[in-house]
């Protein structure tokens, strides 16, 4: 393995580096180049001294791991490759028609998301499986023939292949592949029963037809990066897939794992979350290590130490708590990082895994205002990156969550993006606007309306935690809150307080969070099938449980044997429901089960954890209902970096060298409260201090309300509890 | 007390966020396919004098509906206590149609063993007086779910019936629970009048389960700030949606405008035309939508009762002030809705009503839309499908065992000023999900020939109107088959010059081929190898000209 890893984030306004090499941990920024994102990613590398930019001698000897939004901007943008859809008779326009609802309920001018194919690119061709994969109507090769040489002259530069029934029965779909290829040699296809082998004709076919919209723009651009990073380091470009592999770098998948650029290059639709997903693996495993530090500390009978994580058997508890400038992401991670295979994206069903990541709009862009009915509303408008918050000064008018919280004394004018004077804030302006806001609610000051703003966005973060949290069963005063992103420590504590959440972890750099996520993510390749029996019928036979699993094992051990990983940890799970429903819960499956006895045990043992998690997520079991399988799922997974990020024993508790000044900050309507602030940097482990406080650093500002307790601990997290929790 | 502009915000979210926690705790303990997918289904909030503070509610049918609920339920009961909880459906009492069961119960929050009490007892220092009817409820907790089946004369319940008997067992405003203690034989008598009891047992707790979840959520939010400013906050909030409300109809053209739309009635094969006729007038900051003029009850079961009426217009209402608003007792305070007694859209007893929900509740949409066309000519689109084309169908298995199926086909969206319509989708008071393919085939003796838009449906104009669907099932055993649908006689209308869409269509294909049009109301036994086709209807056009833009298709 090589010595240096590096985690790159690409995201709107900035790339991030998170650079580790013999345990030390580098943070970096680059302003993100939209138009050619490999260049900032260079010029980062370059930063960092892990390539030269004048080729030469140097190697790349780092290993990279990247997180790209490039899929996501792709879909939301509409920016796709020219797509074609090539569909049984009689159902090109199921990718249109959906699941037949609209998306807005009272909105008399909406339309359709662009559903990627436009009808004159939708083909049909001949031929039916019924429900169990039987041919009822051979494919009519002659017919489809001739359709090839519609679609070539059509001149799609992607096709997506979606026949019904075909997650049973997968010849069809290649041989019609077969077919066209002859007519259309340079066309990329993707095939239904490949990307996604699962019944429901919509989702499976919305999902093949992202993957297939998809494939030419991220295949383009991973090779493109693949042969700038080669250049860079001086060896030359090998332009094929199978060799595009050789050079280190690795692309943050939705679903947590990283995996080589060409195997990601080849199923692009397990990208689309690949930018928040690098947040929510770095929080997860820092809060790891530190709750496993702390677990130390009680075996060495330090009763003062303060948890810092509730670990559980498997990992920690954590609900991440990412806001940024207009949107605010939150993960309840319940010992583990938690998926899903529920993701809607740009208004298209994504049915491919993804880390379950709930997000609403607002953030500190959000814009506050004074509606027609006299109330105070804050977003869902953001003032954006221009003009930006009215302290800014770019032009903005309409008072933001962060002139609130500059207005509060939360934020420094000063102090802003480590105060080094590239962008001094105007807190004149914002108080001047909130004045103004405050006037319009009926003659508030403007701090008054300043706590109101902030207690408004509050309002909705609470909303989105509480979806996560409350009203899935889970309990969050069991919960370590980890905020991060720019704005999300200022916010943090409120928040805590509303839901009773007693700790709060702040990770050292949480500007650079999703980057250092990228660095440790394992890699990690899935496969599905569909298993539609059931499940009863499985433990008296497994024989066709057992059949889907090896050929699942073969196909991900294989993935991931190109990725240099031999002896991948695999995880199986099963989709179970009770008949009639039409949503699944997917349980752990124990294989490998060599043995038909031992297979057949392992689905009893699923079918009872799916009626305990039927019990603990909806609040009934049903122990007498059929319980049906309806696919298999099967993960390998290459363990990732470890994190050994240096250790500093505790030193004496007594802050004062950090503490950079005191000033007044609202924190009630009452007026403002003398409040200490400290540097982030200058904090040691060992150092305790009491609410209320501001801590600065440069890519964020912690907001420690009355009534919580500070302490570092000996990785230079920042661990706040509430006094007597 | 003037309300504070901030905790009014914050009480906004803390009211409608128990509304929609209510709403996941039901859909997610429900068992009824109609309310855990289909999200068939509301829960609210009601302050203790019956009038609405919050509401979840998935499909539009059901908005400002349960109001006349809670006042059923008040007008029989004037002693509730912690625990109660009154069950009912009766569409002339409260309810909608049978298979919408409606639970009501009070929530108590001076019960609360905190400081709360202490304070009531200093403000009595008499103490209590034994013989004072106790206080009433502070608030209320509502649930609305359809159910699968409520008996009557087709499985399903929605029968093409010609009274309200014929359609299920029809529950007046009764105590299920007393003081916390289930009336059993109540709920025996329930369950023995319906074809699936324990579905019904599993979906009625799964609605008490969302009221405990409201009166919980209720006690938290007193205990931190106290009931009085529970109150005085439900009551800002509802003053506060009036003002918008209000604001947003002060701001269109004053005046009277009418307009008339009909309903298909089918009676022994025969289409005729019933009217549905409403004249709304704007007069400053309020809207009255009467509907005299109106055609009476017809022999069928597409009458409505008024509250399915006053649904359909507030819905008109909301579409047109916006979303933002929160919904609430305020939102409805000015607008007016009356109609003669007995006319198709006020039913009287007996008449049936199973369709007026579904299918009737449409077209007064369309006619609503029609007359605030010409207030509104820059806001309004051009009429949609206009129905749901409802299909129920069922037989039995190879083994002997039945099934049922029931399903809602989506069409065209009206084509509206600002561009295409949408094609393929429910409209307005409609908004549920279809069942894939892959999943019916599973499981149904039915196999799906064709599934696609029905190209050309839509109304030309300058905006073109959405298209149609085209659904075809292959009888693979003898199935019974059930239509309600609307607008295949009348087409859907188009606007400022826009063409109207083409109407839908029923078709039951022979095995030799031959085809034969079924009437838009309709149960037909059907043999294994023929076909049945709906053809649904498109959206009318807006404006005149023929926009060869394919921007909405």
């Amino acid at each position: 393995m090589p010595t240096t890893l590096v985690g790159i984030d690409v995201g709107g306004t900035f790339t991030d580096f998170a650079l580790l090499r013999d345990g030390q941990l580098l943070a970096h920024k680059e302003a993100t180049t939209p138009a050619d994102q490999s260049q900032a990613i260079l010029a980062g590398l370059s930063h960092l001294g892990v390539v030269t930019a004048a080729g030469g001698e140097a190697a790349v000897d780092a290993e990279l791991v990247h997180g790209t939004t490039i899929a996501t901007n792709a879909l939301l943008e509409r920016r796709g490759a020219r797509t074609a859809l090539l569909t049984t008779a009689g159902f090109a326009d199921v990718i249109e028609i959906g699941r037949q609802n609209r998306p807005h309920l009272y909105a008399l001018h909406q339309s359709r998301p662009h559903p990627l194919v436009p009808p004159d690119l939708r083909f049909e061709a001949a031929e039916r499986l019924d429900f169990q994969g039987n041919v009822l109507t051979g494919l009519d090769e002659e017919a489809l023939a001739g359709t090839a040489s519609e679609i070539a002259a059509a001149a799609p530069q992607s096709l997506a292949v979606c026949f019904l029934h075909s997650f049973r029965n997968p010849h069809h779909e290649r041989r019609a592949a077969q077919i066209v290829r002859e007519a259309c040699p340079r066309l990329a296809i993707s095939l239904s029963s490949d990307i996604l082998p699962e019944y429901r004709e919509y989702e499976r076919t919305a999902t093949t037809v992202i993957n297939a919209y998809l494939l030419p723009l991220v295949g383009s651009y991973l090779d493109h990066l693949t042969e700038a990073l080669a250049e860079a380091a001086g060896r030359p470009a090998h332009n094929t897939g199978r060799q595009r592999g050789r050079v280190p770098i690795r692309v943050m998948q939705s679903n947590g794992g990283a995996i080589g650029a060409a195997q990601a290059a080849s199923e692009p639709a397990r990208l689309v979350l690949s930018g928040p997903a690098g947040g929510v693996v770095g929080a997860f495993r820092l809060a790891q290590l530190a709750g496993a530090a702390d677990a130390q500390h009680g075996a060495a009978g330090s009763s003062t130490s303060q948890t810092a994580t509730q670990v559980s058997r498997q990992g920690p508890r954590i609900i991440t708590f990412d806001m940024g400038g207009t949107s605010t992401d939150v993960a309840l991670c319940p010992g583990r990082i938690p998926r899903t295979t529920e993701s809607e994206v740009a208004g298209l069903p994504l049915r491919l895994p993804i880390i379950d990541i709930h997000t609403v709009g607002a953030g500190g862009g959000s814009l506050a205002r004074v509606d027609a009915g006299g109330g105070l509303r804050v977003g869902p408008e953001s003032a954006g990156a221009v003009p930006g918050p009215v302290c800014y000064a770019r032009g903005g008018q309409q008072p933001t969550v962060t002139d609130a919280n500059l207005v509060l004394g939360r934020l420094d004018a000063s102090q802003f993006l480590g105060g080094r004077g590239a962008m001094a804030l105007d807190l004149a302006a914002a108080e001047a606007s909130l004045a103004d806001l405050g006037a319009a609610l009926g003659g508030l000051s403007s701090h008054e309306a300043a706590l109101g703003v902030v207690r408004v966005a509050n309002a909705r973060m609470e909303r989105a935690l509480r979806r996560v949290s409350v009203e899935r069963g889970h309990d969050p005063r069991t919960f370590t809150l980890v905020p991060f992103g720019g704005a999300g420590p200022l916010h943090a504590c409120d928040l805590a307080d509303a839901l009773g959440i007693p700790r709060i972890l702040l990770p050292p750099s949480p500007g650079v969070l999703s980057a250092l996520g990228l660095l440790i993510a394992d890699v990690v390749h899935e496969s599905s099938r569909a298993l539609l029996l059931e499940a009863s019928s499985l433990v008296d036979d497994p024989a066709p449980l057992q059949e889907s699993a090896a050929a699942l094992e073969r196909r991900v051990k294989a993935v991931l044997a190109a990725e240099g990983v031999h002896a991948p940890a695999l995880d199986a799970s099963l989709d179970l429901r009770y008949r009639g429903q039409s949503y699944e819960l997917s349980v752990p499956l124990a294989l490998p089960a060599p043995s038909p006895a031992q297979a057949s045990h392992a689905v009893q043992r699923a079918i009872e954890a799916f009626h305990a998690a039927h019990e603990a997520r909806y609040g009934y079991a049903m122990l007498s209902e059929t319980v049906e399988s309806v696919a298999v799922r099967l993960r390998a997974t290459g363990s990732g970096a470890q994190l050994n990020l240096p250790q500093e024993p505790l030193g004496p508790p007594d802050p004062d060298a950090a503490r950079v000044t005191a000033k007044p900050v609202w924190f009630g309507p009452d007026g403002p409260t003398t409040t200490s602030c400290y540097d982030r940097v200058r904090l040691r482990p060992g150092h305790r201090f009491e609410g209320p406080a501001i801590v600065f650093q440069f890519d964020t500002t912690t907001v420690v309300g009355p009534g919580w307790s500070a302490s570092i601990d000996e990785r230079h997290n920042l661990l706040l509890a509430r006094a007597g929790g | 007390m003037a309300p504070d502009p901030i905790t009014l915000e914050l009480y906004r979210h803390r009211f409608s966020g128990i509304a929609e926690e209510m709403g996941i705790t039901l859909q997610r303990t429900s068992y009824s396919p109609n309310i855990k997918e289909r999200l068939d289904f509301s829960c609210a909030l009601f302050d203790g004098a019956g009038r609405l503070v919050a509401q979840a509610a998935h499909i539009p049918a059901h908005l400002g509906a349960m109001p006349d609920s809670v006042a059923a339920a008040l007008a029989v009961f004037d002693h509730w206590q912690p625990g109660d909880v009154v069950i009912l459906n009766d569409p002339y009492f409260g309810g909608s149609h049978l298979p919408d069961i409606t639970l009501v119960s009070p929530v108590f929050l001076s019960e609360l063993p905190d400081a709360n009490t202490g304070e009531s007892d200093k403000k009595n220092p008499e103490g209590r007086n034994a013989h004072a009817s106790p206080p009433g409820p502070q608030f209320f907790a509502a649930s609305r779910a359809h159910h699968a089946d409520v008996g009557g004369m087709s499985p399903g319940s929605l029968p093409l019936s010609t009274e309200l008997f014929q359609e299920g067992i029809i529950i007046p405003p009764l105590k299920l629970y007393e003081g916390g203690a289930l009336a059993e034989s109540l709920l025996e008598l329930i369950l023995r009048n319906v074809r699936t009891p324990d579905e019904r047992r599993g979906d009625l707790a799964a609605q008490r389960a969302a009221h405990a979840v409201g009166d919980r959520r209720l006690h938290e939010l007193a205990s931190r700030h106290g009931s009085g400013e529970l109150l005085a906050y439900a009551s800002h909030l509802q003053e506060y949606s009036e003002r918008l409300t209000r604001a947003a109809i002060r701001s269109w053209p004053d005046g009277r405008y009418s307009f008339e739309d009909p309903i298909e009635s089918v009676v022994d094969g025969r289409t005729t035309h019933a009217p549905i006729r409403v004249t709304a007038t704007v007069s400053r900051d309020s809207i009255t939508f009467d509907f005299s003029g109106t055609c009476p009850s017809i022999y069928g079961s597409l009458n409505a009762p008024l509250s399915v009426t006053r649904s359909a217009c507030y819905y008109v209402v909301r579409c047109l002030v916006g979303e933002d608003v929160p919904v609430n007792a305020g939102c409805f305070a000015p607008v007016l809705v009356d109609a003669p007694a007995g006319c198709l859209v006020n039913a009287r007893p007996p008449a049936a009503v199973a369709g007026g929900n579904v299918e009737t509740s449409q077209r007064i949409t369309d006619a609503v839309f029609g007359a605030l066309a010409q207030a509104l000519p820059e806001r309004v689109a051009a009429a949609g499908q206009g129905t749901m084309n409802n299909c129920t169908m069922g037989g039995e298995y190879a083994d002997g065992s039945p099934w049922t199926y029931y399903e809602t086909l989506g069409g065209g969206m009206g084509a509206h000023p600002q561009g295409n319509g949408f094609s393929g989708a429910h409209v307005h008071m409609s908004n549920t999900l279809n069942t894939p393919v892959e999943a019916l085939e599973m499981a149904y003796p039915l196999r799906l020939t064709r599934y696609h838009l029905r190209e050309g449906s839509g109304g030309r104009g300058r905006h073109r109107g959405g298209e149609g669907i085209v659904r075809e099932y292959e009888i693979l055993r003898p199935t019974t088959a059930t239509i309600l649908s609307e607008r295949r006689a009348i087409a859907p209308w188009g606007l400022a010059g826009g063409a109207p869409a083409a109407p839908g269509r029923n078709l039951l294909i022979d095995t030799d081929g031959s085809e034969e049009e079924l009437s838009s109301k309709v149960t037909r036994r059907l043999q294994p190898g023929q076909r049945l086709r709906i053809e649904t209807p498109g959206g009318g056009g807006w404006g005149a000209g023929d926009g060869s833009e394919k921007d909405g298709r």
